[in-house]
Protein backbone atom coordinates (compact mmCIF):
# COMPACT_ATOMS: atom_id res chain seq x y z
CA UNK A 1 0.00 0.00 0.00
CA UNK A 2 0.93 3.27 -0.65
CA UNK A 3 0.65 5.65 2.41
CA UNK A 4 1.31 9.06 1.04
CA UNK A 5 -1.41 10.98 -0.45
CA UNK A 6 -0.52 11.86 -4.25
CA UNK A 7 -1.65 13.55 -7.31
CA UNK A 8 -1.67 12.11 -10.47
CA UNK A 9 -0.86 13.99 -13.57
CA UNK A 10 -0.93 12.34 -17.36
CA UNK A 11 0.71 15.25 -19.52
CA UNK A 12 0.27 15.13 -23.28
CA UNK A 13 4.15 16.05 -24.32
CA UNK A 14 7.04 17.62 -22.54
CA UNK A 15 6.12 20.80 -21.97
CA UNK A 16 3.52 19.86 -19.89
CA UNK A 17 5.33 17.60 -17.53
CA UNK A 18 7.81 20.16 -16.94
CA UNK A 19 5.06 22.52 -16.24
CA UNK A 20 3.38 19.92 -13.51
CA UNK A 21 6.78 19.43 -12.14
CA UNK A 22 6.70 23.55 -11.82
CA UNK A 23 3.44 23.07 -10.26
CA UNK A 24 4.16 20.85 -7.46
CA UNK A 25 7.53 22.98 -6.42
CA UNK A 26 9.30 19.77 -7.11
CA UNK A 27 7.85 17.72 -4.79
CA UNK A 28 6.76 15.57 -7.72
CA UNK A 29 8.45 12.42 -9.51
CA UNK A 30 7.95 11.53 -13.35
CA UNK A 31 6.59 7.91 -13.60
CA UNK A 32 8.02 5.55 -16.54
CA UNK A 33 7.68 1.77 -16.47
CA UNK A 34 7.60 1.91 -12.37
CA UNK A 35 9.08 -0.65 -11.55
CA UNK A 36 11.66 0.43 -9.59
CA UNK A 37 9.34 4.01 -8.28
CA UNK A 38 6.75 1.92 -7.30
CA UNK A 39 7.98 -0.17 -4.86
CA UNK A 40 10.20 2.58 -3.80
CA UNK A 41 6.86 4.66 -2.76
CA UNK A 42 6.01 1.26 -1.10
CA UNK A 43 8.17 1.36 0.94
CA UNK A 44 8.57 4.62 1.78
CA UNK A 45 11.79 5.98 0.32
CA UNK A 46 9.79 8.22 -1.93
CA UNK A 47 7.54 10.44 -0.31
CA UNK A 48 6.14 12.65 -3.38
CA UNK A 49 3.31 14.87 -4.24
CA UNK A 50 2.57 13.68 -7.24
CA UNK A 51 3.28 11.62 -9.70
CA UNK A 52 3.82 12.77 -13.42
CA UNK A 53 2.99 9.81 -15.78
CA UNK A 54 5.21 9.80 -19.19
CA UNK A 55 3.52 7.02 -20.83
CA UNK A 56 0.97 8.81 -23.06
CA UNK A 57 4.26 11.07 -24.66
CA UNK A 58 4.39 8.38 -27.44
CA UNK A 59 7.82 10.59 -29.35
CA UNK A 60 9.74 9.04 -26.19
CA UNK A 61 8.92 5.70 -26.89
CA UNK A 62 10.87 5.74 -30.43
CA UNK A 63 14.34 4.31 -31.62
CA UNK A 64 15.31 6.38 -34.26
CA UNK A 65 18.15 5.71 -36.94
CA UNK A 66 20.15 8.70 -37.20
CA UNK A 67 23.32 9.34 -39.45
CA UNK A 68 25.92 9.02 -37.25
CA UNK A 69 23.68 7.74 -34.11
CA UNK A 70 20.98 5.90 -32.87
CA UNK A 71 18.64 7.93 -30.98
CA UNK A 72 16.53 5.66 -28.32
CA UNK A 73 13.52 7.25 -26.69
CA UNK A 74 13.88 7.09 -23.02
CA UNK A 75 10.71 5.28 -22.46
CA UNK A 76 11.09 2.30 -24.67
CA UNK A 77 10.81 -0.88 -23.20
CA UNK A 78 13.48 -3.23 -21.93
CA UNK A 79 11.51 -6.09 -23.78
CA UNK A 80 10.53 -4.13 -27.41
CA UNK A 81 14.64 -2.78 -27.66
CA UNK A 82 16.09 -6.45 -27.08
CA UNK A 83 14.22 -7.29 -30.45
CA UNK A 84 15.24 -4.03 -32.26
CA UNK A 85 17.30 -5.36 -34.99
CA UNK A 86 19.65 -1.62 -35.22
CA UNK A 87 20.04 -2.64 -31.32
CA UNK A 88 20.68 -6.21 -32.26
CA UNK A 89 23.05 -5.36 -35.26
CA UNK A 90 25.28 -2.49 -33.80
CA UNK A 91 25.23 -2.87 -29.90
CA UNK A 92 25.92 -6.58 -29.08
CA UNK A 93 27.23 -5.38 -25.26
CA UNK A 94 23.67 -3.77 -25.21
CA UNK A 95 21.49 -6.30 -26.24
CA UNK A 96 22.88 -8.78 -23.93
CA UNK A 97 22.39 -6.36 -20.89
CA UNK A 98 19.03 -5.65 -22.14
CA UNK A 99 18.56 -9.42 -22.14
CA UNK A 100 20.10 -9.38 -18.76
CA UNK A 101 17.90 -7.02 -16.92
CA UNK A 102 15.40 -8.47 -14.45
CA UNK A 103 12.95 -10.95 -16.05
CA UNK A 104 10.57 -11.16 -19.54
CA UNK A 105 7.44 -9.84 -17.48
CA UNK A 106 9.37 -6.87 -15.83
CA UNK A 107 11.28 -6.14 -18.90
CA UNK A 108 7.71 -5.70 -20.62
CA UNK A 109 7.13 -3.01 -18.25
CA UNK A 110 10.57 -1.36 -17.73
CA UNK A 111 12.41 1.26 -19.87
CA UNK A 112 15.45 1.86 -20.91
CA UNK A 113 15.34 5.63 -19.23
CA UNK A 114 13.54 4.13 -16.35
CA UNK A 115 16.98 1.40 -15.83
CA UNK A 116 19.36 3.88 -16.18
CA UNK A 117 17.31 6.18 -13.35
CA UNK A 118 17.29 3.24 -10.72
CA UNK A 119 17.95 4.48 -7.64
CA UNK A 120 21.09 2.98 -5.68
CA UNK A 121 20.37 -0.09 -3.92
CA UNK A 122 21.42 -0.99 -0.21
CA UNK A 123 20.41 -4.15 1.98
CA UNK A 124 19.82 -1.61 4.49
CA UNK A 125 18.13 0.82 2.65
CA UNK A 126 15.60 -0.98 0.30
CA UNK A 127 13.09 -1.83 2.99
CA UNK A 128 10.21 -1.31 4.58
CA UNK A 129 9.91 2.04 7.17
CA UNK A 130 9.72 -0.06 10.64
CA UNK A 131 12.45 -1.91 9.40
CA UNK A 132 14.46 1.05 8.79
CA UNK A 133 13.05 3.37 11.76
CA UNK A 134 14.10 0.13 14.55
CA UNK A 135 17.48 0.33 12.86
CA UNK A 136 17.81 4.20 12.36
CA UNK A 137 17.96 5.79 9.44
CA UNK A 138 21.27 6.16 7.77
CA UNK A 139 22.62 8.42 5.00
CA UNK A 140 20.96 8.07 2.24
CA UNK A 141 17.64 8.06 4.10
CA UNK A 142 18.97 11.65 5.94
CA UNK A 143 20.62 10.19 9.16
CA UNK A 144 23.88 10.12 10.01
CA UNK A 145 25.62 6.88 9.88
CA UNK A 146 25.72 4.39 7.91
CA UNK A 147 24.09 1.37 8.46
CA UNK A 148 26.13 -1.15 6.21
CA UNK A 149 29.72 -0.14 7.16
CA UNK A 150 29.67 0.74 10.67
CA UNK A 151 31.71 4.07 11.13
CA UNK A 152 31.41 5.46 7.87
CA UNK A 153 30.77 8.98 6.94
CA UNK A 154 29.83 8.09 3.48
CA UNK A 155 27.28 5.94 1.66
CA UNK A 156 27.94 2.60 -0.15
CA UNK A 157 24.52 1.89 -1.63
CA UNK A 158 25.21 -0.04 -5.36
CA UNK A 159 23.95 1.64 -8.51
CA UNK A 160 22.26 -1.44 -10.13
CA UNK A 161 21.43 -0.78 -13.62
CA UNK A 162 22.12 -3.91 -15.71
CA UNK A 163 22.22 -1.32 -18.92
CA UNK A 164 24.25 1.65 -18.06
CA UNK A 165 27.69 -0.59 -18.11
CA UNK A 166 26.61 -1.87 -21.60
CA UNK A 167 25.95 1.59 -22.60
CA UNK A 168 29.22 3.37 -21.11
CA UNK A 169 31.11 0.74 -23.47
CA UNK A 170 29.73 2.20 -26.40
CA UNK A 171 30.17 6.20 -25.65
CA UNK A 172 25.87 7.13 -24.94
CA UNK A 173 25.49 10.42 -24.42
CA UNK A 174 21.94 11.42 -22.78
CA UNK A 175 19.41 14.06 -23.99
CA UNK A 176 17.85 15.61 -20.53
CA UNK A 177 15.20 18.50 -21.19
CA UNK A 178 13.63 20.46 -18.36
CA UNK A 179 12.67 23.86 -17.38
CA UNK A 180 16.13 25.33 -19.13
CA UNK A 181 15.17 23.27 -22.37
CA UNK A 182 17.49 20.92 -24.18
CA UNK A 183 20.69 19.84 -23.25
CA UNK A 184 23.34 16.61 -23.67
CA UNK A 185 25.51 14.97 -21.49
CA UNK A 186 27.85 12.00 -21.69
CA UNK A 187 26.43 9.39 -19.50
CA UNK A 188 29.17 9.16 -17.34
CA UNK A 189 28.35 12.76 -16.18
CA UNK A 190 25.27 11.64 -15.52
CA UNK A 191 26.72 10.31 -12.22
CA UNK A 192 27.92 12.37 -8.82
CA UNK A 193 30.37 9.12 -7.54
CA UNK A 194 27.78 9.75 -4.49
CA UNK A 195 25.70 6.56 -3.52
CA UNK A 196 23.15 8.38 -1.66
CA UNK A 197 22.62 10.98 -4.36
CA UNK A 198 23.66 9.44 -7.76
CA UNK A 199 22.31 11.23 -10.65
CA UNK A 200 23.37 14.84 -11.54
CA UNK A 201 19.82 15.45 -13.25
CA UNK A 202 18.56 19.23 -12.33
CA UNK A 203 15.47 20.05 -11.00
CA UNK A 204 12.37 19.11 -13.27
CA UNK A 205 14.54 17.59 -15.92
CA UNK A 206 13.23 14.48 -17.59
CA UNK A 207 15.71 11.95 -19.71
CA UNK A 208 14.32 12.13 -23.06
CA UNK A 209 16.24 9.94 -25.08
CA UNK A 210 19.56 8.21 -24.90
CA UNK A 211 22.43 8.61 -28.45
CA UNK A 212 24.51 5.62 -28.83
CA UNK A 213 27.24 6.45 -31.78
CA UNK A 214 26.34 4.63 -34.78
CA UNK A 215 29.00 2.50 -35.07
CA UNK A 216 29.11 -1.83 -35.18
CA UNK A 217 30.62 -2.83 -32.28
CA UNK A 218 31.80 -6.52 -30.73
CA UNK A 219 30.72 -6.78 -27.26
CA UNK A 220 28.68 -8.46 -24.37
CA UNK A 221 27.89 -8.19 -20.86
CA UNK A 222 27.91 -10.80 -18.12
CA UNK A 223 25.82 -10.80 -14.63
CA UNK A 224 26.64 -11.58 -11.39
CA UNK A 225 23.34 -12.86 -9.09
CA UNK A 226 21.92 -15.60 -7.35
CA UNK A 227 19.12 -16.71 -9.47
CA UNK A 228 19.00 -16.91 -13.18
CA UNK A 229 15.97 -14.66 -13.13
CA UNK A 230 14.46 -11.52 -11.52
CA UNK A 231 17.52 -10.74 -9.47
CA UNK A 232 19.41 -7.22 -9.50
CA UNK A 233 23.16 -7.33 -10.42
CA UNK A 234 25.59 -8.10 -7.52
CA UNK A 235 27.81 -7.39 -9.93
CA UNK A 236 27.88 -6.59 -13.91
CA UNK A 237 30.37 -6.53 -16.88
CA UNK A 238 30.21 -4.83 -19.82
CA UNK A 239 32.55 -4.74 -22.90
CA UNK A 240 32.37 -3.27 -26.48
CA UNK A 241 35.36 -3.03 -28.97
CA UNK A 242 35.59 -0.96 -32.07
CA UNK A 243 37.98 0.22 -33.58
CA UNK A 244 40.90 -1.34 -32.67
CA UNK A 245 39.95 -0.20 -29.16
CA UNK A 246 38.50 -2.52 -26.51
CA UNK A 247 35.83 -0.47 -23.39
CA UNK A 248 34.60 -2.16 -20.06
CA UNK A 249 32.42 -1.26 -17.97
CA UNK A 250 31.65 -2.91 -14.12
CA UNK A 251 28.70 -2.09 -12.17
CA UNK A 252 26.81 -2.81 -9.03
CA UNK A 253 29.89 -2.27 -6.85
CA UNK A 254 29.67 1.06 -6.35
CA UNK A 255 27.20 4.45 -7.09
CA UNK A 256 28.13 4.14 -10.54
CA UNK A 257 29.60 2.33 -13.62
CA UNK A 258 33.35 1.77 -13.75
CA UNK A 259 34.79 2.24 -17.09
CA UNK A 260 38.13 1.95 -18.50
CA UNK A 261 39.57 1.89 -22.10
CA UNK A 262 41.42 -0.83 -23.70
CA UNK A 263 43.97 0.39 -26.25
CA UNK A 264 46.05 -2.22 -26.94
CA UNK A 265 44.74 -5.63 -27.61
CA UNK A 266 42.13 -6.33 -25.30
CA UNK A 267 42.93 -9.92 -24.74
CA UNK A 268 46.20 -9.21 -23.42
CA UNK A 269 45.33 -6.12 -20.86
CA UNK A 270 42.77 -7.55 -19.34
CA UNK A 271 44.56 -8.30 -16.11
CA UNK A 272 45.95 -3.62 -16.25
CA UNK A 273 42.02 -2.80 -17.51
CA UNK A 274 40.86 -5.03 -14.10
CA UNK A 275 43.35 -3.14 -11.84
CA UNK A 276 42.38 -0.05 -12.93
CA UNK A 277 38.76 -0.98 -12.13
CA UNK A 278 39.63 -2.45 -8.79
CA UNK A 279 41.84 0.64 -7.77
CA UNK A 280 38.59 2.44 -7.67
CA UNK A 281 35.60 0.03 -6.48
CA UNK A 282 34.76 -0.53 -3.03
CA UNK A 283 32.58 -3.02 -2.43
CA UNK A 284 30.90 -3.86 1.11
CA UNK A 285 28.67 -6.42 3.18
CA UNK A 286 25.97 -4.68 1.69
CA UNK A 287 24.29 -7.41 -0.73
CA UNK A 288 23.63 -11.23 -0.14
CA UNK A 289 27.34 -11.83 -1.41
CA UNK A 290 30.18 -11.31 0.51
CA UNK A 291 32.07 -8.15 -0.86
CA UNK A 292 35.41 -9.86 -1.27
CA UNK A 293 33.56 -12.48 -3.86
CA UNK A 294 32.42 -10.11 -5.57
CA UNK A 295 35.40 -8.03 -5.90
CA UNK A 296 37.66 -11.12 -7.32
CA UNK A 297 34.74 -11.90 -9.35
CA UNK A 298 35.56 -8.78 -11.34
CA UNK A 299 38.84 -10.51 -12.80
CA UNK A 300 36.67 -13.46 -13.85
CA UNK A 301 34.15 -12.10 -15.43
CA UNK A 302 36.22 -9.86 -16.97
CA UNK A 303 38.33 -12.12 -18.69
CA UNK A 304 35.67 -14.90 -19.91
CA UNK A 305 33.94 -11.83 -21.45
CA UNK A 306 36.78 -9.84 -23.20
CA UNK A 307 38.37 -13.50 -24.46
CA UNK A 308 34.60 -14.41 -25.68
CA UNK A 309 33.83 -11.41 -27.63
CA UNK A 310 37.63 -11.22 -29.23
CA UNK A 311 37.26 -14.92 -30.32
CA UNK A 312 34.56 -13.54 -32.63
CA UNK A 313 36.49 -10.25 -33.84
CA UNK A 314 38.40 -11.11 -37.31
CA UNK B 1 -6.44 14.69 -3.42
CA UNK B 2 -8.12 14.64 -6.68
CA UNK B 3 -9.51 11.20 -7.10
CA UNK B 4 -8.69 9.73 -10.79
CA UNK B 5 -11.36 8.49 -13.31
CA UNK B 6 -10.37 5.56 -15.05
CA UNK B 7 -12.40 3.48 -17.38
CA UNK B 8 -11.02 -0.23 -17.69
CA UNK B 9 -11.72 -3.19 -19.86
CA UNK B 10 -11.42 -5.99 -17.07
CA UNK B 11 -12.12 -9.54 -18.43
CA UNK B 12 -14.30 -8.21 -21.42
CA UNK B 13 -16.51 -6.36 -19.08
CA UNK B 14 -16.21 -1.97 -19.51
CA UNK B 15 -16.42 -0.02 -15.70
CA UNK B 16 -15.71 3.22 -15.21
CA UNK B 17 -13.73 3.03 -11.99
CA UNK B 18 -13.13 6.42 -9.72
CA UNK B 19 -9.82 5.27 -8.12
CA UNK B 20 -7.39 7.12 -5.75
CA UNK B 21 -3.77 8.04 -7.50
CA UNK B 22 -2.00 5.77 -4.90
CA UNK B 23 -4.30 2.80 -5.49
CA UNK B 24 -2.63 0.27 -7.54
CA UNK B 25 -4.17 -2.44 -9.96
CA UNK B 26 -3.97 -4.99 -7.54
CA UNK B 27 -6.06 -2.81 -4.87
CA UNK B 28 -9.06 -2.22 -7.50
CA UNK B 29 -9.24 -6.15 -8.61
CA UNK B 30 -9.20 -7.39 -5.27
CA UNK B 31 -10.41 -5.33 -2.97
CA UNK B 32 -13.32 -3.24 -5.40
CA UNK B 33 -13.68 -5.47 -7.98
CA UNK B 34 -13.72 -8.72 -5.99
CA UNK B 35 -11.42 -10.72 -8.08
CA UNK B 36 -9.25 -12.15 -5.64
CA UNK B 37 -7.33 -14.47 -8.17
CA UNK B 38 -4.55 -12.41 -8.20
CA UNK B 39 -2.39 -12.61 -5.31
CA UNK B 40 -0.51 -10.53 -3.36
CA UNK B 41 2.78 -11.97 -2.78
CA UNK B 42 6.08 -9.82 -2.25
CA UNK B 43 4.10 -6.71 -2.88
CA UNK B 44 7.23 -4.60 -4.77
CA UNK B 45 7.33 -6.36 -7.62
CA UNK B 46 9.39 -9.98 -7.20
CA UNK B 47 7.85 -12.76 -7.26
CA UNK B 48 4.88 -12.04 -9.87
CA UNK B 49 1.98 -14.03 -7.88
CA UNK B 50 -0.33 -10.93 -8.60
CA UNK B 51 0.41 -11.13 -12.26
CA UNK B 52 -3.06 -10.27 -14.71
CA UNK B 53 -2.43 -9.45 -18.38
CA UNK B 54 -2.31 -6.21 -19.30
CA UNK B 55 -3.20 -5.09 -22.92
CA UNK B 56 -2.41 -8.98 -23.14
CA UNK B 57 1.10 -8.42 -21.24
CA UNK B 58 1.83 -9.98 -18.18
CA UNK B 59 1.95 -7.19 -15.53
CA UNK B 60 2.97 -7.38 -12.05
CA UNK B 61 -0.53 -5.80 -10.94
CA UNK B 62 0.78 -4.72 -6.98
CA UNK B 63 3.10 -2.12 -9.21
CA UNK B 64 0.94 -0.65 -11.42
CA UNK B 65 -1.09 1.91 -10.08
CA UNK B 66 -4.71 1.63 -11.74
CA UNK B 67 -4.25 5.35 -12.48
CA UNK B 68 -1.83 5.11 -15.17
CA UNK B 69 -3.96 2.44 -17.08
CA UNK B 70 -7.24 4.45 -18.70
CA UNK B 71 -8.22 2.53 -21.45
CA UNK B 72 -6.53 -0.46 -20.68
CA UNK B 73 -7.39 -3.80 -20.94
CA UNK B 74 -7.25 -6.36 -18.39
CA UNK B 75 -7.27 -9.95 -17.82
CA UNK B 76 -7.49 -11.70 -14.84
CA UNK B 77 -7.47 -15.85 -13.99
CA UNK B 78 -11.03 -15.34 -13.67
CA UNK B 79 -11.72 -14.36 -16.72
CA UNK B 80 -9.57 -17.04 -18.59
CA UNK B 81 -12.59 -19.91 -18.75
CA UNK B 82 -15.09 -19.78 -20.99
CA UNK B 83 -17.95 -20.51 -18.02
CA UNK B 84 -17.36 -23.51 -17.02
CA UNK B 85 -15.46 -24.83 -19.32
CA UNK B 86 -11.84 -24.09 -17.98
CA UNK B 87 -8.82 -22.75 -20.46
CA UNK B 88 -6.48 -25.76 -22.05
CA UNK B 89 -3.84 -24.08 -19.73
CA UNK B 90 -5.93 -24.54 -16.57
CA UNK B 91 -6.78 -28.11 -17.29
CA UNK B 92 -3.05 -29.15 -18.48
CA UNK B 93 -1.76 -27.37 -14.76
CA UNK B 94 -4.43 -29.96 -13.16
CA UNK B 95 -3.85 -33.00 -15.00
CA UNK B 96 0.14 -32.22 -15.13
CA UNK B 97 -0.05 -31.73 -11.17
CA UNK B 98 1.54 -28.22 -11.59
CA UNK B 99 -0.19 -27.06 -8.56
CA UNK B 100 0.64 -27.33 -5.13
CA UNK B 101 -0.37 -24.56 -2.63
CA UNK B 102 -1.74 -22.59 -5.61
CA UNK B 103 -0.70 -19.39 -4.69
CA UNK B 104 1.34 -18.60 -7.74
CA UNK B 105 -0.71 -20.40 -9.82
CA UNK B 106 -2.49 -17.79 -11.16
CA UNK B 107 -0.17 -15.34 -12.28
CA UNK B 108 1.71 -18.63 -13.40
CA UNK B 109 -0.79 -19.65 -16.03
CA UNK B 110 -1.43 -16.06 -17.45
CA UNK B 111 1.89 -15.78 -17.78
CA UNK B 112 1.97 -19.10 -19.71
CA UNK B 113 -1.18 -17.71 -21.51
CA UNK B 114 0.28 -14.82 -22.79
CA UNK B 115 3.13 -16.78 -24.19
CA UNK B 116 1.17 -18.83 -25.57
CA UNK B 117 -0.73 -16.28 -26.98
CA UNK B 118 2.36 -14.43 -28.71
CA UNK B 119 3.87 -17.66 -30.07
CA UNK B 120 1.60 -20.68 -29.98
CA UNK B 121 4.70 -23.21 -30.57
CA UNK B 122 7.51 -22.33 -27.97
CA UNK B 123 10.83 -24.34 -27.23
CA UNK B 124 10.95 -25.66 -23.80
CA UNK B 125 13.98 -22.73 -23.25
CA UNK B 126 11.16 -20.00 -24.28
CA UNK B 127 9.03 -21.32 -21.72
CA UNK B 128 11.65 -21.63 -19.21
CA UNK B 129 12.67 -18.01 -19.90
CA UNK B 130 8.77 -16.50 -19.85
CA UNK B 131 7.76 -18.42 -16.73
CA UNK B 132 10.73 -17.50 -14.72
CA UNK B 133 9.02 -14.09 -14.42
CA UNK B 134 7.31 -16.14 -11.73
CA UNK B 135 8.32 -17.57 -8.34
CA UNK B 136 7.06 -20.50 -7.06
CA UNK B 137 8.14 -21.98 -3.77
CA UNK B 138 6.38 -25.48 -3.80
CA UNK B 139 6.84 -27.63 -6.83
CA UNK B 140 10.51 -27.14 -8.32
CA UNK B 141 9.04 -25.49 -11.49
CA UNK B 142 9.22 -29.14 -13.43
CA UNK B 143 5.67 -29.93 -13.49
CA UNK B 144 4.68 -26.06 -14.04
CA UNK B 145 6.80 -26.29 -17.31
CA UNK B 146 5.66 -29.95 -18.30
CA UNK B 147 2.27 -28.17 -18.50
CA UNK B 148 2.89 -25.35 -20.64
CA UNK B 149 4.40 -27.57 -22.85
CA UNK B 150 1.98 -29.85 -22.82
CA UNK B 151 -0.69 -27.07 -24.12
CA UNK B 152 1.95 -25.65 -26.84
CA UNK B 153 2.02 -29.07 -28.34
CA UNK B 154 -1.07 -30.10 -28.40
CA UNK B 155 -3.26 -27.18 -29.97
CA UNK B 156 -3.16 -23.84 -31.00
CA UNK B 157 -4.10 -21.67 -28.31
CA UNK B 158 -7.61 -19.63 -28.16
CA UNK B 159 -7.47 -15.40 -27.82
Amino acid sequence: MIASKLEFKSPKDIEEAVRFYREFQGEAVYLSGGTDLVPRMKLGLEKPKAVIDLKRISPLTTVEDQADWIRIGALARIFDLKQNELIQDFFPALEASLEATSCESLQMRGTIGGNLLQNSRCLFYNQSEFWRRSKGFCLKMGGERCNAVPGAKTCFANYCSDNAPGLSTLSAELECTGPDGVRWLNLEDLYTDKADKPFNLRPGEILTAILVPKKRTAGGYKKLRVRGAIDYPLLGVAFSFVDGTGKLAVGAVGPKPYVVEMKKPPQDTIGEAVKAVLKQVRPVGNTVLDPDYRKRMISVLAAKLVNKVMEGVK
Amino acid sequence: MARCKVTLQVNGKSMELDVKPSETLLETLRDRLELTGAKEGCGLGACGSCTVLLNGLPTRSCIALTAELDGAEVTTIEGLADGTELDPLQKSFMEKGAVQCGFCTPGMVLTAKSLLNRNARPTRQEIIRSMSSNLCRCTGYKKIIEAVEAVSSTESPKK
